[in-house]
């Protein structure tokens, strides 16, 4: 493959990327037929890649080459199409792997940005395969990119183009796959912290009706994956549920603090809408908790899988106790209606984590939650969840679990008589990888722009 | 897996925002659409895309495909390109009918304006920087593509060029979309969109400079500052960069790399500058304040700008405003005027902290750039000069003013600013005229042929001379120093005018011999390059006294500063003392001697002071060299009588104080500038002598010298207001007496007594004046008649080198000379009585004097009323054979005086004491001219132990001497080894017959007079 550059120097900028398209194709599907496994693209293809069509400069000497928009345009049409007729999936992917995946070197830069246009550009004629392929990246890549990838796509149909969000609402039903990793990197970029990390309202909105007209769409991922100990370190969640619960946890505030922003500009509008819309999500993450035992207990993974890790309820608890502290300083314009937004923000803070431990979802004892809850306002419901036994809803799955309830050994509540024998049980860590997919390393979350 | 994409079109349409129909196209047709605007072909109908189609598709696509924005942006530039191209063809080949291509885009160009600015209005944070980096680029692009057109006008002409631009739709519309973007970006993000602009102005610079002058008038505020913050942030970065380099201060590969954005900062401002100045300076000027106010809570309104919150950014304000004013005279011009305003004590003192932290080589260039700007500073000068030297005069000395002394270190540094200021001004003024230095700059068509390097700085001081030199009097430790050598550079560099101003300013100013000093200081350098300085500068300080312009105190300064330049020559030439002072009081004598006559009207001022102070200043100086013209001469000899008299009465009037001193001193100087007039020239004598004789006997002045105007009464009417209307009338007695017609002094007159039947005249009683003074004056009178006289003989020659007036008194004093002394013979009879002047000189027999009564009794009251005439009757006597001239007055005298003993009764001549006086000075007057012989003349000696009667005899003896042996000058003969003229009475006839009645009347009387008989032995 390495032999071909020579023909393509001279070529212009666009036809040496067509031709290197069309070789990579043929390199491609020969090594797939090929039946090594796994296949693997040398390095030689990946540089002349890197030459070709993502113009990082090979040579220090030699300016690299800059297409134009148009021309860009055109080779991102020929893509389209390229993915559109490859028949065969293997092939797609490996395509997209040696176009797409991060190489950590400098042409990563303009790879996202080809990416982050070919991807829009699919969403905009409905290329499902791009897209197919796009939610694998996403699984793979770390999150710092997938959140890059989001945040273009919002940009583009949620905030630049008015009007075309519609096309973006529609990767719910052309590629579900991408969609549940889509709103999974939302929700990691968008965090509430700051304006800039509000989602926009059309998002919100989006993702609302996504979440009504098929609540199963945040596990999408969960379903379709083999979950193997081969996942990528800092990859995206595997379900959106943190990020979700997140967002309902901390709206009430986040968005009573645009308000005050808003109202010097004239407008609550944002504040009016985005109420009603964070409770139906929330009411609709409950939903998603409450389906999680059957779909875990198929897999076999039920009290194994942690989809909500304490480590993200930490992080919540504390900016929620931060913010709450601060709306109390800053209450002195209604004190009540302050007092009604942070009990709202308890409640159901509360309500989730409350479906959570009750469905499998969280996997943590009392003792550790109410460390975690500690430093937060008194709430009645919170306080109830906190001290209140464990009652599992569904009995049938209480026996064959407690054996793998990996808390029962390290909280045993004196109040509970009841629950004296779980104590026996030696404790099930060492046994169990029971957070494979977790991450504990600080990461930055943001994108440096 | 996946789920196969069913193609339906979006159902749910949740957002607020009105769709256009284009945003309903499904996912195929959009394809369809992205081949088409790739291809350029219709992707259905398989033909090609119009212009105009292809472009309706790429705005469709702008609204759907968020992903092909930039495509279509560029696509689109294709357009506008197009569309102005048909636009200047339009206007090249005007009157043609090929409208049609360019209308057909100017609605497409409108759609594309409707879609952005919608986009802009919607998402202004999303689509203001992609479209304004876009509509600049391609401003800028197509501005200087279409530069060249035959239609496009000359780059210079930015009026014509926004005019044609702004008419264009595509440009129109493309600085609509800027102006809007813009508009929305200030509020967050404003560096962004000028660095934009900026960037493109450098490339396309002269012919982007339309958008820019025009965004500039339409956001001067913003503009302003963001310009001066991104200038400074490049500004910043590069400094930073460089200070490797900083050393070579302004090597060419450090200024090579700073210069682009700076210069284009520079151009942006001076194009906003003839509008927008104010808003410029207000700028700067904050740029300036803020980047020393200390960190933190800043004023709101300085909240759209971030630069201040960087300490570095603060650090390099203000290294980075020198520089734009270094590059801008325009910039300079708005901001020196106002910031020397600005820094007051705190400021400087916060100045000082933020400079404290450059590195010293950077200190060294910013100190050059602000010698450089304040030199190349147009207006203000005066201001920043004053606060330079304010704030670097030492502490110790006291400030004037309520604000406290700064610390030293800020002292030191304008010390310092302004020391490297003169040094740098004394490099442009003497290297401006390089290669003339021979001829020198004075060579008048060398220095103009020159072109002569302006100095901003010293043209605006030109107008301050006056304060500076003021300033510079003042002696103020160092700063005189300073300021001192400032105004010699100014008057270098000013040539001639300015010199002659400031040396003419320190004359005026000066007011003690230190400080004239100054004066000398200045033009010692200055000789050397302006000749002819010193009369130029007494020329303008003339002219200043004729412009009185100066009010009494400068103009005496004025005076004595010159007399005392004056007097240095004479002192210089007596002791030792440099050379140059020597010379340059000889040409301040020379100079001044010219215009005499100018400052001869100011001995007459009616400040006591002025006329002293010109009296000073008139005896110090020399007279001309050349023979002065008459008219100027008279005009000079007249005034300085006229002072002579004034300072004779001030002096009579101010007492003995220190006023008096002063009078005394003054009539000193006026008697020696009447000796030094006199010497010079005879008729400058004729006329002070005539002058001297006639004033001593005005009747304003004869009170001086003990005269009594009254008695002279019968020839000058008293005022009315003196004396009680008698209801005397001329015509109602003439009518009444029918015959008389009034010839005074020949015929009787009606009223010299009185009127008849009404009795005496009333005397006006005045207090008599003090006799001391009255014997002072008449010795001061004396004593300059005397030197008058006897000076001319000697020194007549007009050369105007005097003796010393103070001559020593142990030498015997010079003879009267005869000239002199008839010039006051003729004044005299003139003044005492015209009808005889010129007349018969021999005397008739002694019974004629009936006829002329009336005349002689007019000159007995003559010698009555006017004491002094006899003392200048014996100065007459003195300069034989002047008293010749005087025979028809001593023959009225003297038959008066016949007719008062024949007609006394008293028992002694002492009885009549006037009349006895006046016998004797007339005889001893008559003895020493030499009309008498020795034995007459003595004749007086016997008169006080006399009885009128025998006195009467005496005096007719005389009378027939003189009838006998007439008065005649030419029986003089001039004695070389006297140096006089004599009388041989040799030659005349017997004496003895003559000497009988004496004889006899000292038979009569030998008891008495025997002591005395040996005066009469022939």
């Amino acid at each position: 493959m390495g032999d071909i550059r020579q023909s393509l120097l001279p070529r212009d900028v666009l036809s040496a990327a067509k031709e290197l398209l069309y070789h990579l194709d043929i390199y491609i599907c020969n090594l797939v037929q090929s039946g090594r496994q796994p296949p693997q693209v040398d390095t030689k293809t990946l540089e002349l890649v890197e030459e070709f069509i993502l113009h990082s400069p090979k040579d220090r000497n030699i300016q690299p080459r800059r297409m134009s928009a148009l021309q860009e345009l055109q080779l991102l049409e020929i893509m389209c199409s390229c993915f559109q007729e490859q028949s065969r999936d293997a092939v797609r992917q490996l395509m997209f792997s040696a176009l797409f995946s991060l190489q950590g070197n400098q042409a990563d830069e303009s790879r996202m940005a080809l990416l982050s246009k070919l991807v829009s550009m699919a969403v905009a004629v409905g290329r499902v395969p791009i897209l197919e392929c796009a939610a694998t990246w996403l699984q793979r890549t770390h999150r710092v990119y997938c959140v890059r990838l989001a945040r273009v796509l919002v940009d583009d149909y949620c905030s630049l183009v008015p009007g075309s969000v519609s096309t973006l609402q529609n990767i719910h039903s052309s590629s579900p796959r991408f969609c549940c990793q889509f709103i999974t990197a939302v929700t990691t970029l968008y965090d509430l912290t700051t304006e800039d990390l509000t989602p926009p309202l059309e998002l919100l909105q989006m993702i609302v009706s996504w979440l009504q007209d098929d609540p199963h769409l945040v596990l999408v991922t969960l379903l379709n994956t083999q979950l193997s100990g081969s996942q990528p370190i800092s990859s995206l969640d595997l379900t959106p549920l943190g990020g979700l619960v997140r967002w309902c946890v901390k709206a009430p505030l986040a968005y009573r603090r645009d308000k005050k922003q808003v109202l010097t500009n004239g407008t609550a509008e944002s504040e009016m809408e985005a109420g009603p819309l964070f409770s139906t999500l929330h009411l609709s993450v409950l939903q998603v908790l409450m389906l999680l035992p059957n779909i875990l207990n198929e897999k076999g993974l039920f009290g194994r899988l942690a989809l909500l890790q304490p480590e993200t309820l930490a992080t919540l608890t504390s900016d929620l106790s931060r913010l709450l502290d601060r709306a109390d300083k800053h209450a002195h314009a209604g004190p009540a209606s302050s007092h009604a937004l942070s009990q709202l923000v308890l409640d159901r803070l509360a309500q989730a984590l409350q479906v959570a431990l009750a469905n499998g979802a969280l996997l943590c004892s009392r003792e550790d939650l109410r460390a975690i809850c500690s430093r937060l306002p008194h709430n009645n419901l919170l306080q109830l969840v906190m001290s209140g036994p464990v009652m599992y809803y569904d009995n049938i799955h209480t026996t064959p679990l407690m054996a793998f309830s990996p808390h029962s050994g390290h909280s045993p509540i004196a109040s509970h008589p009841t629950h004296q024998p779980l104590a026996s049980h030696p404790s099930p860590h060492p046994q169990y990888p029971a957070q494979p997919y977790l991450s504990t390393m600080p990461f930055p979350y943001r994108p440096n722009h | 897996m996946s789920v196969v994409f069913d193609g339906n079109p979006p159902k749910a349409m949740q957002t607020s925002h009105t769709h256009t129909p284009q945003n309903a196209l499904s996912a195929q047709e959009l394809s369809q659409e992205i081949k088409s605007f790739i291809s350029g072909v219709d992707a259905v109908q398989g033909r090609k895309l119009s212009v105009r189609e292809h472009a309706r598709c790429a705005v469709r696509l702008l609204r759907s495909v968020p992903a092909c924005r930039g495509a279509v942006l560029e696509h689109l530039r294709g357009v506008y390109d197009e569309h102005v191209s048909a636009f200047l063809h339009r206007l090249e080949t005007e009157g043609d009918g090929s409208a049609g291509v360019s209308s057909n885009l100017e609605d497409i160009i409108q759609e594309v304006h409707g879609v952005l600015s919608e986009f802009i209005r919607l998402n202004p944070r999303a689509w203001a920087p992609l479209v304004s980096a876009w509509a600049v680029d391609l401003l800028g692009q197509l501005s200087s593509k279409h530069a060249g057109r035959r239609a496009a006008p000359h780059s210079s002409s930015l009026n014509e060029l926004l005019q044609l631009w702004m008419s264009c739709a595509a440009t129109r519309s493309l600085m609509e979309a800027y102006s809007q973007c813009l508009a929305a970006m200030l509020a967050w993000c404003p560096d962004a969109c000028v660095d934009a602009l900026l960037d493109t102005s450098v490339q396309h610079s002269p012919h982007f400079d339309w958008v820019v002058a025009h965004i500039g008038s339409a956001f001067p505020g913003t503009i302003i500052s963001r310009v001066l913050a991104c200038g400074l942030k490049d500004f910043c970065s590069h400094g930073s960069k460089d200070p490797l380099l900083g050393p070579a201060g302004g090597g060419a590969g450090d200024k090579g790399s700073r210069v682009p954005k700076i210069g284009s900062v520079v151009g942006i401002l001076g194009h906003l500058a003839a509008h927008h100045s104010d808003s410029i300076r207000k700028e700067l000027l904050r740029m300036f304040q803020e980047s020393l106010s200390p960190s933190g809570p800043l004023s709101p309104s300085s909240s759209g700008s971030s630069w201040e919150s960087s300490p570095q950014l603060r650090r390099s304000a203000v290294p980075f405003l020198l520089q734009l004013a270094a590059l801008s005279p325009t910039l300079l011009g708005a901001v020196s005027a106002e910031l020397v305003e600005l820094l007051r004590p705190p400021v400087l003192l916060q100045l000082q902290a933020l400079l404290l932290g450059l590195p010293r080589e950077e200190l060294e260039n910013m100190l050059g750039l602000a010698v450089h700007l304040i030199s190349q500073s147009p207006t203000g000068g005066a201001r920043v000069l004053r606060f330079l030297a304010d704030t670097a005069t030492p502490a110790s000395v006291i400030i004037s003013g309520p604000t406290p002394s700064p610390l030293d270190g800020i002292r030191e540094a304008c010390d310092r600013l302004l020391q490297m200021l003169l040094l740098h001004l004394h490099k442009l003024v003497y290297n401006r005229t390089d290669g003339t230095e021979g001829t020198g700059p004075s060579h008048h068509s060398a220095s103009s042929a020159q072109p002569q390097r302006v100095i901003p700085f010293l043209e605006e001081l030109q107008a301050h001379v006056g304060e500076l030199c003021a300033e510079t009097l003042r002696l103020e430790r160092k700063r005189h120093l300073w300021l001192h050598q400032l105004l010699c550079l100014l008057s270098v560099y000013g040539g001639p005018s300015v010199a002659t101003e400031a040396l003419c300013q320190l004359l005026t100013q000066a007011r003690n011999p230190e400080e004239l000093a100054l004066a000398w200081q200045l033009h010692t350098p200055l000789s050397a390059c302006l000749p002819g300085l010193i009369p130029a500068a007494v020329g303008r300080c003339v002219a200043q006294v004729h412009t009185h312009t100066l009010g009494p105190r400068q103009l005496r300064q004025l005076l004595l500063n010159l007399a005392a330049a004056v007097q240095s020559q004479d002192e210089e030439r007596r002791g030792a003392g440099p050379a140059a002072r020597a010379s340059m009081a000889i040409q301040v004598g020379g100079a001044v001697s010219g215009h005499l006559h100018d400052f001869c009207p100011l001995l007459l001022h009616g400040d006591p002071a002025v006329s002293h102070a010109a009296a000073r200043l008139l005896s110090a100086s020399p007279l001309p060299r050349r023979a002065a013209a008459p008219a100027h001469l008279l005009q000079l000899c007249r005034a300085a009588v006229a002072h002579f008299f004034v300072a004779l009465r001030r002096r009579g009037e101010s007492g003995s104080g220190r006023d008096g001193g002063q009078a005394s001193e003054a009539v000193g100087c006026s008697a020696l500038l009447l000796a030094r007039l006199a010497a010079y020239s005879s008729l400058a004598l004729k006329a002070v002598l005539q002058q001297l004789v006639e004033g001593a006997l005005h009747k304003g002045n004869a009170e001086l010298f003990g005269g009594r105007i009254a008695d002279m009464a019968g020839d000058t009417p008293l005022s009315p207001s003196l004396t009680p209307d008698l209801g005397a009338s001329l015509l109602d007695t003439n009518c009444r007496f029918g015959t008389a017609v009034n010839f005074s002094g020949s015929v009787w007159s009606v009223f010299h007594a009185g009127v008849i039947g009404k009795g005496l005249k009333v005397r006006a009683a005045k207090p008599p004046h003090d006799p001391a003074a009255v014997i002072q004056n008449v010795q001061t009178l004396l004593a300059v008649t005397v030197q008058c006289c006897s000076s001319s003989s000697l020194n007549g020659g007009a050369n105007g080198s005097q003796r010393h007036p103070t001559s020593d008194p142990d030498e015997p004093p010079p003879p009267i000379n005869a000239e002199a002394a008839k010039v006051v013979a003729m004044t005299l009879v003139e003044n005492i009585c015209p009808d005889v002047a010129n007349g018969e000189l021999s005397w008739p027999p002694e019974e004629h004097a009936r006829t002329t009564v009336e005349r002689d009794i007019h000159i007995r009251r003559c010698f009555e009323a006017h004491p002094v005439l006899f003392p200048l009757l014996q100065v007459v006597a003195a300069g034989r054979p002047a008293l010749c001239y005087c025979s028809a007055v001593l023959r009225g005298l003297l038959a008066t005086l016949l007719a008062h003993w024949e007609a006394s009764r008293e028992a002694l001549a002492t009885d009549s004491p006037w009349h006895l006086q006046a016998s004797c000075l007339l005889v001893s007057c008559m003895g020493e001219g030499q009309l008498l012989p020795p034995v007459l003349g003595n004749v007086h000696e016997a008169f006080p132990y006399l009885t009128p009667f025998e006195v009467r005899l005496l005096l007719l003896a005389l009378w027939e001497y003189v009838r006998g042996n007439g008065p005649m000058p030419q029986k003089f003969v001039f004695s070389p080894d006297k140096g006089l003229f004599c009388r041989d009475f040799s030659r005349d006839g017997d004496v003895a017959r003559y000497v009988a009645p004496i004889h006899s009347v000292l038979h009569k009387n030998i008891d008495r007079l025997g002591h005395l008989c040996w005066r009469f032995q022939l």
